[in-house]
């Protein structure tokens, strides 16, 4: 079921577009060839004599690599080559590193030099020319390790004594930083009551794509240029990553997508794996073919931030008002730094959450641990400060006998606050938090709990309720990473897209996005069709991205919700130009002025004058094909935007400044009931409401929204990277790594508001992040659950069964990590 | 994964020195040993049949003497490699006299399993290494006894 309202605003934007095509549930274009398995996935491009690799990975957590033979390799018959950490320590540098001192010294390469840092670290690649046969020759190189102590508990890793992974580091530590805003004694003078909580700790996971991260790498040696076909995210980040690393100018380098099975942003940093494709493309002049296995995804690629919050303390005032709070976050980051700390600086675009409490402190710590670098996962980074800033309401709630729906709606940024200044500086640009929670509650049937609950007591389950209401900040302000390392230089944000008419009246589109699932062929179809006054059948929006198309920017990619921000501001604004250019130029054959043409049913027409019309197939050839005798140059019919928010460079001293441009924001309402012998649960109803403002196709943004659900889902219930003390991965298949099925899916019931943002060229917000609040929505509803059974707290993001279990026969021992001290 | 504990044996620490410290009097010891080889004194390798589900696990098995301390104490180390799993352990014995003509020996063994097979961890593990530890202490127990019965 859906439910949709539109709130009036008075923030609402003007829009220069008007809804036709957009704001309907248009099918989407991509559908018809990946419904009937015509789609083009990395693994479907193949290459006349290409050789499959396989990665060697180091079967240590931490080990010495003291030697590497591959000769026994070498001599099986359709193996064509090796790589080894040692080549690529010679042919190439360390990745450069976004981190300041000490994470700035990591030497990171795309294997495993001198040392292994995690189960998984590959070490060394076979190519031959089947993948079964690389796979098994791989396992004939014959790699001398002397085993280390791991450090595994990121609690642990600062402690003298424990193993460092990078040597070069001096220790552990990959960055620290204060965050402070407001005043934090004031606040906690003037509260009444003071609530304590030692620890929370947010579980490590990642998502799942259903394809895997591959490539088809080529290289030309005439031209010195590798071409990529791959299914990297956010080739922007990549290109700068290996550019420097292969010692070759971004000329040198070529990125090709085209359908891509789910990215989350896992792929985003397959950048080693790519750079040794590169190196064995060059060294056996063959196009090398990689896909991951299963295994080596769950165990090597892009685990979520493991993060631990410790000494919570919040101030809380007697009527419920929450003033301020301050912690320590200590985040694990894994083995090496592939897009950290970024994760240091991403939290704080959602410092208060949801709340207006205005000061705040975090002391923010990350280590580097014997475990699976970490990347960007859906919500990233975010969604675990989310959490905590939920966690700590219905803790709060809970100790003082509060209702968690009346103090959210106390302490919810409200409508009339937009847009909402938060305490660093960043702007939420619209939004109506306690309708949204109101229509959520609403969805649930939340009238009808108490029932429910009596009902589930008489069949002896316990029934709980819960909340988790989340921001998805989106389109990045890239200065934000000078609040980590004020010598980095990036900053702002940038996304590109061309349109053409071409000869026989064609309307081309080229994006530098890389969709993996999100429908920008269809949503980019729609917002042109308005446009130009045609339908989004007789738009062609290319699949993929391509170098090649000069459609990119610095920040090209599919990333951090932003497509309906960036990518379709870009389209729009390409479309704008190249419609103000078919009007000049029908104004050229017409002999009138460009303000009397307009653009109707696929003609260029003079207002009024229907008969005098050109179709678009007319101005194309007339252009392309026929452009003698003008007086004066004909228009080119071929624009190319680049769409750039308004960005300043945050202030680094005072780590303030706007970091997002858009929040979209979620309320995600969960029941439970649990089985009070077992700790077994089932959620038995969700609803999720999502207000990503304007929405351009709204079965479009419904599917991301049940896309996240399940995400949350799995991670509060079944999705758990867990390591043992020696490091190694317990869980790196889908045997012990469960990923919800639609079997799993609970009742779900969405609903949709629009509270379209002023800041957008189409009123539009980035979304689809927002799955951090049915992590804590099941979280809140166990406590609730459980709360007839001694009252315990859940202090983990994550709860299988067996920790409900725990928290039903021991309570006390999760209460003691909760103090209250009123004055 | 470390493993440890105390035996009591029902024979003189000569005794149990003699079998502990003769590689080939330790491989008869061994469950699932199926090829044993000495290289020299210091050194020797096993082939064994680990039980690991079907079929079970088969490993190489390369020991090396790296202390001893006669009548007192000895120490090894013990790198196995097999299909999906590598293995490195150091074990130690320390022998002490506990009357009656008994020994008492402390015994400690530091257990890495790597590789797939290590993923299983110590929920499955465990209990297989207690099984193997279990059954070469109770052959130890029977050997010595027939040693010293026949000293």
């Amino acid at each position: 079921m859906t439910t949709v309202e539109t709130p009036t605003t008075e923030a609402a934007p003007e829009t220069t577009l008007e809804r036709g095509y957009v704001g309907l549930d248009y099918p989407r274009k991509e559908d018809r060839r990946l419904l009937q398995g015509q789609g083009v996935f990395v693994d479907d491009i193949k290459r006349w004599g290409m050789g499959y690799v396989h990665f060697v990975r180091s079967p240590y957590a931490h080990a010495k690599i003291l030697s590497i033979d591959v000769s026994k390799a070498l001599a099986v018959k359709g193996v064509y080559g090796t790589l080894t950490g040692d080549e690529v320590a010679l042919q190439t540098d360390p990745f450069f590193q976004i981190a300041s001192e000490p994470g700035a010294h990591v030497r990171d390469y795309a294997l495993a030099v001198g040392k292994a840092r995690y189960v998984g670290d590959p070490v060394a690649a076979v190519v031959a020319e089947t993948r079964e046969l690389a796979r098994d020759a791989a396992e004939l190189v014959e790699v001398e390790y002397e085993p280390l102590p791991a450090i595994v508990d990121a609690r642990r890793a600062l402690d003298e004594d424990a193993p460092i992974l990078h040597e070069e580091c001096g220790g552990n530590l990959a960055w620290q930083g204060t965050y402070e805003w407001g005043d934090l004694d004031a606040a906690f003078a003037e509260a009444d009551h003071i609530v304590r909580i030692s620890e929370l700790h947010f579980d490590r996971f990642n998502s799942t794509p259903l394809e895997l991260d591959g490539a088809l790498v080529e290289y030309n040696r005439g031209t010195g240029q590798w071409t990529l076909h791959c299914n990297n995210q956010f080739p922007g980040f990549a290109i700068i990553m290996m550019g420097p690393a292969l010692r070759v100018g971004l000329d040198k380098l070529r990125f090709v997508t085209q359908d891509i099975g789910g990215g989350f942003g896992n792929k985003i940093t397959s950048h080693p794996q790519l750079v040794a494709c590169c190196l064995l493309a060059r060294k056996l002049n063959r196009p090398i073919q990689w896909t991951e296995w299963r295994t080596e995804f769950h165990q090597s690629m892009s685990h979520g931030n493991e993060r631990w919050f410790q000494d919570i303390e919040v101030a809380v005032k007697a009527d419920g008002t929450l003033l301020g709070f301050r912690c320590k976050a200590l985040d694990d980051a894994g083995a090496y730094l592939r897009y950290e700390p970024l994760g240091g600086v991403i939290w704080s675009q959602v410092t208060p959450g949801m709340y207006r409490w205005r000061n705040i402190r975090v002391d923010f710590t990350q280590v580097m641990t014997n475990k699976a670098p970490v990347s960007p996962n859906r919500g990233y980074s975010r969604m675990q400060h989310l959490w905590l800033t939920e966690r700590i309401i219905d803790i709060v709630a809970h100790e003082l006998g509060f209702d968690p729906i009346e103090i959210r709606k106390r302490n919810y940024i409200q409508p009339e606050d937009m847009p909402y200044e938060t305490p660093n500086g960043c702007v939420y640009d619209s939004g109506d938090y306690p309708r949204a929670l109101d229509l959520a509650l609403e969805l649930i049937g939340y009238d009808q709990l108490e029932e429910r609950r009596r009902d589930a007591e008489s069949r002896g389950r316990l029934l709980g309720f819960g909340i988790g209401s989340t921001l998805d900040s989106g389109t990045n302000n890239f200065g934000q990473s000078q609040l980590i390392n004020p010598d980095l230089q990036f900053s702002g944000n940038n996304e590109v897209a061309t349109v053409k008419l071409d000869i026989l009246g064609e309307i081309v589109v080229t994006l530098g996005t890389t969709p993996q699932g999100q429908g920008h062929e269809t949503t980019a179809a729609q917002v042109v069709a308005d446009i130009l006054g045609c339908s989004p059948d007789d738009v062609t929006v290319r699949a993929g991205h391509d170098t090649y198309w000069n459609s990119h920017a610095g920040f090209s990619g599919t990333y951090a919700s932003q497509f309906a921000v960036t990518g379709l501001g870009a389209v729009k604004g390409a479309t704008e130009e190249l419609a103000r250019q078919m009007r000049v130029l029908a104004s050229m054959v017409f002999g009138c002025s460009p303000d009397d043409i307009e653009l109707v049913d696929k003609h260029a027409r003079i207002k009024g004058n229907p008969e005098a019309a050109l179709p678009f197939q007319a101005l194309g050839a007339i252009v392309n094909a026929g452009n003698a005798g003008f007086p004066e140059d004909p228009p080119p019919l071929n624009a190319r935007y680049v769409f750039r928010p308004k960005f300043e460079v945050p202030d680094k001293e005072r780590k303030f400044g706007n970091l997002t441009l858009t929040y979209a924001m979620q309320i995600h309402a969960c029941v439970v009931e649990v089985d009070p012998e077992t700790g077994y649960y089932e959620v038995v109803d969700y609803a999720a409401v999502d207000d990503c403002g304007s929405r351009v196709n709204p079965k479009i943004v419904e599917g991301q929204v049940m896309g996240a659900t399940a995400h949350a889902l799995g991670a509060a219930i079944w999705e758990s990277f867990v390591y043992d003390d020696e490091g190694n991965l317990l869980t790196p298949n889908f045997y012990d790594y469960h990923v919800p099925h639609a079997l799993d899916m609970p009742p779900l019931r969405t609903g949709a508001l629009e509270s379209p943002s002023p800041f957008t060229p189409l009123g539009t917000k980035g979304m689809g992040e927002g799955g951090g609040a049915g992590i804590h929505a099941v979280c809140a509803a166990l406590q609730d659950a459980l709360r007839s059974r001694g009252g315990a707290i859940v202090s983990d993001s994550h709860n299988p069964y067996h920790r409900v279990w725990a928290m039903l026969r021991d309570p006390d021992a999760t209460r003691a990590n909760v103090e209250v001290v009123s004055k | 994964m470390i493993v440890k504990g105390t035996k009591e044996l029902p024979a003189s620490r000569e005794v149990v020195w003699g079998v502990i410290n003769e590689p080939s009097e330790m491989a008869k010891l061994m469950p699932g040993v199926e090829s044993f080889e000495v290289t020299d004194d210091r050194h020797w390798t096993a082939k064994v049949k680990v039980p690991l589900g079907l079929g079970g696990l088969k490993m190489t098995i390369d020991f090396e003497r790296l202390e001893e301390r006669e009548l007192e104490f000895a120490s090894m180390r013990a790198k196995g490699k097999g299909v999906g799993a590598l293995m490195d352990m150091t074990t130690s014995f320390t022998l002490s006299e506990a009357g009656d003509g008994k020994t008492s020996m402390d015994w400690e063994a530091d257990v890495k399993i790597a590789g797939p097979v290590g993923s299983m961890g110590q929920r499955v593990l465990q209990p297989i290494v207690n099984q193997q530890v279990s059954q070469v202490l109770e052959a130890l127990e029977k050997r010595v006894t027939e040693a010293s019965a026949s000293s």
